[in-house]
């Protein structure tokens, strides 16, 4: 679920290596656009297949709501899979959309769509057996739909429910970038001759969504945030987590780099997907945070981190994002330490 | 920072001491004289230790001394501080506080030791105008006591006395360069207070403020532009960029000692080529928040005193010079005129550029559209849909064919001779030009196999002339550029945004036939179509476009498909 609604589509943090974006969001890019790249994400599309359609003995005869249901594709998965009905519920026009393919695919009458936001509307169903959504943004909390979801656990599922997918894990590890940052954030330092300097605090300050090469990654990644979405609640979503990052060879660290892992850990066969530099693309990319600093790290020494993560006050959408790293070595010249905000907006 | 400003900031500039900067007051005499004629003053005071704003320099002092028990002023007397030790201290302070690292209980002269603080913190940082407002120091009286009296120092060893004298000597080369750089840089801030009372006058529409409020179209575009990374890609779109710094380091005869008008400007790029190339004054008009980067941008590059940054909209900011001799601006959107901002260019050109002798630049456009064969595409985009996960997703088709689609074509998918079908001259263009239908034709490619629709994109051509009989209405950018021209046009440039150039962020626009409902035309090879194309005011969106496409051989009836762009 990245952006489905026109109103939020932004340009701010679509911006990947050596690709254009629109100047202006246009209609094509806020309504098929986004639909036709997550759906063509195959990383994220096959897992949701996968683990609804291969565990039928789940889902069979079961009432199931889809948060966010977007083209309906994990409505017509749980259909496919034995599903009672399923609701699927979305605030943006493309429900309209999910009617007319439910119908031509003939399920429709197993799927009811409803337009609007989940606090709002009524389900025509007490209680639910199984929620069923695919909420996750950039960093996995940016303009995502978790709340929604943590609503709809709370309101209606079954005492013995489940969600799919149930576990979520952002990692983060150090990585070696010098040429991208110089190309990224030096390039502020001379513009056509003249000094940006002021576009560059700017561009420090905002975590850039984009690939990674594994083969950039030098330390082994540290865990930051674990959700189980049975528990979690809508606090749990500002959070502060200490980490060590241990270099695995003698390198630079420009940048910590952030991903996350998603699991449906209620499948017969567990079904996982990771969205990090040493798997298979996902439109969700990484997430890179540029250091002021560049640490020189030895094999085997570590940098003690910490990551704060909290929505920003006015904007619940947009995160504040505090980053503190501090590097302790025998020598001197490469000891470092310091800390740098960002806001994801 | 502190950019939430709902203090009233009309007549914000604080004294007039220092407007008399010798280069650029003189243009603008009368604007300055009309802000200062109100000899009331009010100033937004940020304070030192948090975000609160205070109407004056010791209200802000007693609140830091109230609430964290820090004593400004006595700090300033403990360290015997001159007014640029006052102006360090506060930038140390302001550094700290930015940097959320904690102010020391006892700062220390050491502390202040670096130049670096001279550098104002704030952009606009009302407590330094305020300085002379404080009282006086015991050091700072006795000075000017001692200095006014004019009293000899006597009993002192002579040649300890040439030392003094000439270390004096020094510090007061020293203060002046610095007091000179002070000066410069107050200039800055008076004008950015002025400018952001102007700024003021207009209802303000702050995000979030209330909630519930609905943006319109017009708020929701200026604020799109507000972020940095539209543009770092429209500053590394090198073809735009390119066609900018060549038109304009390359005559650097037209822009000598012009005064020049800046639209849209952005991050002020443009603003600052035209004053590297001599312009004797700029005024860059923004009405989206980068334009606060635009300010710090030229003030860094030392072009604040002939760049005059207006935050608004053109229609509405008042220009401090009647009329410009040159208005640069890079206002094209997708196919051209998506966006809708040329009519403000119109506006501005009419009631501000120079009538006979002034210059736009760019100066003339064309609009280009040509027959599109490209199946690996639909397959990819249309067709894909027909079997999603074994899923038959057809619905989503339909959208397909509505939208322009923004999209980058290769060459190859163009099958026939592309057609011009609109000229603008933009010294002579008007708005209702701008709503138009038009006649095109092509000649179908022998290799054509299918028609799958239509490619639109522009060129732009920037003449040192007004009237320009070189550019004609079918050239091509490329063509044009390379002609030799006469000694005396100087540098031209062109550039084009289709499928045989470079690729730039406005792609090309492509409009795909709706094979359910068009009539597939048949033996493609070298035949000839003829018809209309139409661009039409969007009817719920203000700065959107539609696309009619009229098109049919001779033998056959001619069928029409129409195409948004919102």
């Amino acid at each position: 679920m990245v952006r489905t609604h026109p109103v939020e589509a932004r340009v701010c943090t679509a911006l990947h290596r050596g690709v254009f974006v629109p100047l202006l969001t246009s209609s094509f890019s806020r309504n098929q656009g986004i639909h036709e790249e997550m759906l063509k994400d195959e990383v994220r599309t096959r897992s949701y297949m996968n683990a609804i359609v291969q565990n039928k003995h789940l889902f069979k005869d079961k009432i199931v709501l889809d948060v966010g249901c977007g083209t309906g594709i994990l409505s017509m998965f749980a259909v496919k899979a034995g599903a009672k009905h399923v609701i699927g519920v979305d605030m943006s026009t493309i429900i309209f959309k999910a009617r007319e393919i439910a119908k031509v695919n003939g399920l429709d009458d197993k799927i009811t769509f409803i337009q609007g936001k989940m606090e709002e509307i009524e389900i025509p169903f007490p209680k639910v057996d199984i929620i069923i959504s695919e909420w996750m943004g950039y960093f996995l909390l940016y303009e995502s739909m978790l709340d929604t979801v943590l609503y709809a656990r709370d309101r209606y599922l079954e005492k013995d429910g489940l969600i799919f997918p149930d576990k979520a894990t952002i990692f983060v590890a150090g990585i070696e970038d010098g040429d991208y940052k110089d190309e990224k954030i030096g390039f502020w330092d001379n513009v056509y001759g003249f000094n940006y300097s002021p576009l560059k605090e700017t561009a420090l300050s905002e975590p850039l969504v984009d690939t990674v090469e594994i083969k950039a990654v030098v330390t082994d990644p540290a865990n930051v945030l674990t959700l189980d979405l049975y528990t979690c609640t809508t606090e749990d979503l500002a959070f502060s987590c200490p980490f060590d990052l241990v270099s695995r060879r003698d390198d630079f660290i420009h940048a910590l780099v952030a991903w996350f892992d998603i699991e449906f850990t209620a499948c017969h066969k567990p079904v996982r997907f990771s969205t990090g530099p040493h798997t298979k693309y996902t439109h969700w990319k990484q997430t890179v945070f540029y250091l002021k600093d560049v640490l020189t790290v030895q094999q085997g020494e570590k940098v003690e981190c910490s990551l704060h993560n909290r929505p920003n006050e006015k904007n619940k959408r947009d995160l504040d994002i505090k980053i503190q790293y501090r590097l302790e070595t025998q020598d001197p010249t490469r000891q470092a330490e310091g800390q740098c905000l960002y806001k994801m907006c | 920072m502190v950019a939430e400003r709902d203090l009233p900031l009309r007549n914000g500039s604080a004294s007039s001491s220092g407007s008399d900067s010798s280069s650029s007051a003189s243009g603008e005499g009368e604007w300055l004289d009309a802000d200062q004629d109100d000899e009331q003053e009010a100033v937004a005071v940020i304070s030192l230790l948090d975000d609160a704003v205070f109407p004056d320099a010791l209200s802000m002092i007693a609140h830091c001394k109230d609430k964290y028990g820090f004593d400004f002023l006595a700090v300033r007397e403990r360290l015997q501080l001159d007014f640029h030790g006052t102006v360090k201290l506060i930038n140390f302070v302001r550094q700290r506080v930015h940097e959320g690292a904690e102010v020391p209980a006892e700062i220390s002269q050491a502390d202040l030791e670096d130049d670096r603080y001279l550098k104002p913190v704030l952009d606009d940082d009302a407590l330094i105008l305020c300085l002379d407002d404080l009282p006086e120091t015991g050091a700072a009286a006795a000075a000017a006591s001692a200095s006014a009296s004019g009293l000899p120092s006597s009993g002192v060893d002579a040649s300890l006395d040439v030392e003094l004298k000439k270390s004096t000597a020094e510090l007061q080369a020293e203060l002046e360069q610095l007091t000179k750089q002070f000066t410069n840089y107050r200039l800055a801030v008076q004008k950015t207070l002025d400018e952001r009372w102007q700024a003021n006058d207009e209802p303000d529409d702050v995000p979030g403020a209330k909630g519930g409020e609905a943006k319109d179209d017009s708020a929701y575009y200026f604020e799109s532009y507000a972020h940095n990374d539209i543009h770092e890609i429209m500053i590394k779109d090198a073809v735009r960029t390119d066609a900018y710094r060549d038109f304009i380091y390359g005559n650097k005869h037209l822009f000598a000692g012009k005064v020049v008008l800046d639209i849209g400007c952005g991050t002020g790029i443009l603003s600052m080529f035209c004053a590297r190339a001599g312009a004797k004054q700029v005024i860059a008009v923004d009405n989206s928040d980068i334009l606060n980067k635009a300010r710090e941008n030229i003030f860094n590059n030392g072009l604040a005193d002939v760049i005059t940054c207006l935050k608004g909209r053109i229609e509405d900011v008042v220009l401090p010079v009647a009329k410009v001799d040159i208005i640069v601006s890079e206002w094209m959107g997708y196919c051209l005129l998506y966006e809708a901002m040329l009519p403000s260019i119109l506006f501005a050109r009419d009631r501000y550029l120079q009538p006979v002798t002034g210059l736009l630049v760019p100066s003339h456009a064309n609009i280009w559209i040509a027959p599109v064969s490209d199946q690996e595409y639909v397959a990819d985009h249309i067709s894909w849909w027909r079997d999603v996960y074994g899923f038959d997703m057809k619905a989503m088709q339909s959208d397909i064919y509505t939208d322009a689609r923004p999209q980058v074509l290769p060459a190859q998918s163009i099958c026939g001779s592309p057609s011009a079908f609109r000229f603008l001259d933009l010294h002579t263009v008007r708005n209702e030009d701008l709503v138009f239908e038009a006649p095109w034709q092509t000649t179908l490619a022998q290799s054509a196999d299918s028609l799958d629709g239509f490619l639109v994109w522009f060129d732009m051509f920037f003449s040192t002339k007004r009237d320009d009989p070189s550019i004609k209405p079918d050239s091509t950018a490329q063509a044009w550029a390379a002609a030799p021209p006469a000694p005396s046009d100087g540098e031209r440039v062109a550039f084009t945004t289709g499928p045989f150039g470079t690729e730039t962020h406005w792609r090309q626009g492509l409009l795909l036939l709706d094979t359910n409902k068009v009539k597939p035309v048949v033996e493609l090879a070298g035949k000839v179509i003829t018809g209309d194309i139409a661009f039409i005011t969007a009817d719920n969106h203000a700065r959107g476009v539609d696309l009619k496409v009229t098109w049919g051989t001779d033998e056959d009836s001619k069928q029409t498909q129409k195409w948004q762009l919102h």
